[in-house]
């Protein structure tokens, strides 16, 4: 049974390919069979992507504007789920409810990785309030996302040792893009004055940038979308912006904008004037197909606006010049 | 489909559903006959400072401290509400509303001091649970129910419940007769040396089980309709408690079944590549049922009590 269990999915996969095989009537070489990849959220999604090329159809669970903290699994999803041959997931508490039906799927011995949880402890940010967990948002920080980007590799590599010099091949081509990535945004976000440097939106995505990019980090509400803001704290960070004179706060496409609007109004009736500085991309990415549909575009956005926003000099149209240009 | 997907997707939910169902749909006719059906609702929110207790002593997320603090709180919940409607003699509804909510607004400040602005230790994150996320790996196909190794990896939150289905049932089949009338007539139960107070406690300790293992597996929307629902629809059909019991547990049933394919298939059925979220169409399905009773029920029904005839049947005092 125990037999059975393990080689029944990759025993189904090659008699399927088999059967296409011989239906197609060529000799297509086995390494020519694509496995399937599916991913939580797309940031994941896009690494995967850009790492397994064309020896993989890379999917995406979660599409733009979805909140993973508060996603719930459909069936149509469970079926995706278990139809994939290899599972990425953040971790760390991310995906909420959703990393149950993952763990469960791990401790049954499918091929899951939780992404995040591959970077060491000392590493990972854990936030007094937040009680023995650690902040799940690790995408913020270049160089942290390219080291779960090579654990990603690893892992496909594990799971397909065929195609190994691949992966590495498309790795290595990521890394040195991220590389650049983190580069400009520590350029551009260094030309940002300094007393200026306060990041204030409106969940605590942005730990690992803060900590990244030498900005301090003001989140209205907790870590999760599901805590609500108390009127104290909202007061506090109006103390601190008119105090400081900051002249933009930010909204994020995946959290509803009104505490954010709370503050621009608290502000106002204290003489100081605070503008949404725009709206960044926080626990998901852009529509699929545009710039701001990938992991470097996303960023790059993020950045570009903050920077734009707080006094920095940037180039209008972001670090590729693909950025759609901003409408504020 | 095949029986290895049915089995690892599908199976494990419905079943798990199914005893919920059955369970909470069996016990709320205790709540509905003695006026008290929104307990189920009262427990979800009352839970919350017997998680917060929970998680202090524990001082970490694990589930069975946070667990046991909930139960705690639901049984704590039952007994001041009994308390505050016997002694500040005012209605159940009233007595449920003020030590819910008083209940539940402790648990949030009790939060706020623990864990500052602590995040994820609300009810929804740490006790309820989600259908979809019940899956059973290790199937392979029907004949992995008599497969042990198979059986082993069954989903805690369905065994769970499997086993309190087993408990409840067995004590409502020992103690029929005492449960019918100490819920129609607690006096009467009293005069015959039957103890009404041990019993109501009892009713109330197996709801909040009931109510908190059915969270933890399907969330709480779920329970809350289960435990109104089908009771009252099975109320709007029948007047004999024997058949009231029997048929409240089938309309659980059915709005699992039927939310369950509403839900998961028919979506699929029309060409979409989504699935709605199946506890939620359990629930509207008991709704629907409960609209069809409303409408069609023999006796009270809408049409049976304004279209046929001229005035509505006075309802019996007892049963």
């Amino acid at each position: 049974m125990r037999f059975l269990r393990i080689g029944g999915r990759r025993l189904l996969a090659a008699v399927l390919v088999v059967a296409v095989l011989g239906l197609a009537g060529g000799a297509v070489s086995a390494a020519e069979q694509r496995f399937r990849a599916l991913s939580t959220i797309g940031m994941l999604g896009d690494l995967v992507a850009r790492i397994v090329g064309d020896a993989a159809t890379a999917e995406t669970l979660l599409g733009p504007g979805v909140d993973p903290h508060l996603y719930k699994l459909t069936r149509a999803d469970v079926r995706r789920l278990m139809a994939a041959d290899i599972v990425f997931y953040n971790g760390l508490f991310l995906e909420g409810k959703m990393a149950d039906a993952m763990e469960r799927a791990a401790s049954a011995g499918r091929p899951v990785l939780a992404a995040a949880e591959t970077l060491p402890k000392s590493y990972l940010l854990a936030p007094a309030e937040f009680a023995g967990a650690y902040d799940p948002h690790v995408w913020m920080d270049v160089s942290g996302w390219a080291q779960v980007a090579e654990a990603v590799r690893g892992s496909l590599s594990e799971f397909a040792p065929e195609r190994a010099s691949l992966f590495e091949e498309n790795a290595r081509r990521l890394q040195s893009e991220l590389e650049r990535l983190d580069t400009y945004a520590r350029t551009v976000l260094s030309t940002v004055p300094e007393d200026k440097r306060v990041l204030v939106t409106a969940h605590d995505a942005f730990n690992y940038f803060g900590r990244a990019y030498g900005f301090e980090v003001v989140g209205i509400q907790g870590i999760s979308t599901e805590s609500e803001a108390g009127l104290r704290r909202i007061q506090e960070i109006v103390d601190l912006l008119v105090e400081r004179q900051i002249p933009a706060v930010f909204v994020e496409t995946t959290v509803s904008d009104r505490n954010v609007r709370a503050l621009i109004e608290g502000a106002a009736a204290r003489g100081h004037e605070v503008v949404i500085g725009g709206s960044l991309y926080s626990d998901a990415m852009g529509e699929p197909g545009t710039y701001e549909g990938t992991y470097v575009g996303m960023i790059d956005h993020n950045v570009t606006t903050i920077a734009r926003a707080l006094g920095g000099e940037v180039p209008e149209r972001g670090m590729n010049g693909e950025l759609a240009v901003a409408r504020n | 489909m095949t029986w290895m997907e049915f089995m690892q997707v599908d199976f494990p939910a419905l079943a798990t559903a199914i005893l919920a169902a059955l369970i909470c749909g069996v016990l709320g006719n205790f709540l509905v006959l003695r006026r008290q059906s929104l307990m189920g609702d009262a427990i979800s929110h009352a839970v919350l400072p017997g998680i917060v207790v929970g998680f202090i002593v524990a001082g970490s997320r694990s589930t069975l401290p946070m667990m046991g603090g909930a139960v705690g709180a639901a049984v704590l919940a039952g007994v001041l509400i009994e308390l505050v409607r016997r002694f500040g003699q005012i209605e159940p509804g009233a007595a449920m509303g003020v030590v819910f909510t008083v209940m539940f607004a402790l648990g949030v400040v009790l939060l706020e001091q623990a864990a500052a602005h602590s995040v994820d230790l609300d009810a929804d994150c740490v006790l309820y649970g989600q259908l979809e996320d019940i899956l059973w790996f290790e199937a392979s196909g029907w004949w992995s129910l008599f497969d042990r190794e198979a059986l082993s990896g069954l989903p805690r939150e369905l065994t769970t419940l499997a086993v309190l289905a087993l408990v409840t049932f067995a004590l409502l089949g020992l103690f029929y007769k005492e449960i019918k009338i100490t819920t129609f007539d607690a006096g009467l139960a009293s005069a015959l040396g039957i103890p009404a107070q041990a019993f109501h406690y009892g009713l109330i300790l197996f709801v909040s089980l009931a109510a908190i293992a059915s969270f933890e597996a399907v969330g709480s929307i779920l329970v809350i309709a289960m435990l109104i629902c089908p009771a009252a629809t099975a109320r709007l059909i029948t007047d004999r408690y024997g058949a009231q019991l029997m048929l409240s547990g089938l309309f659980g049933v059915g709005s699992a079944v039927f939310g369950y394919v509403a839900a998961g298939f028919v979506p699929g059925w029309f060409g979409a590549d989504w699935a709605l979220s199946s506890s939620g169409m359990m629930a509207v399905v008991s709704g629907v049922f409960f609209g069809i009773a409303l409408v069609a029920g023999p006796r009270y029904g809408v049409l049976a009590t304004r279209v046929f005839r001229a005035a509505p049947v006075p309802r019996p005092e007892t049963i």
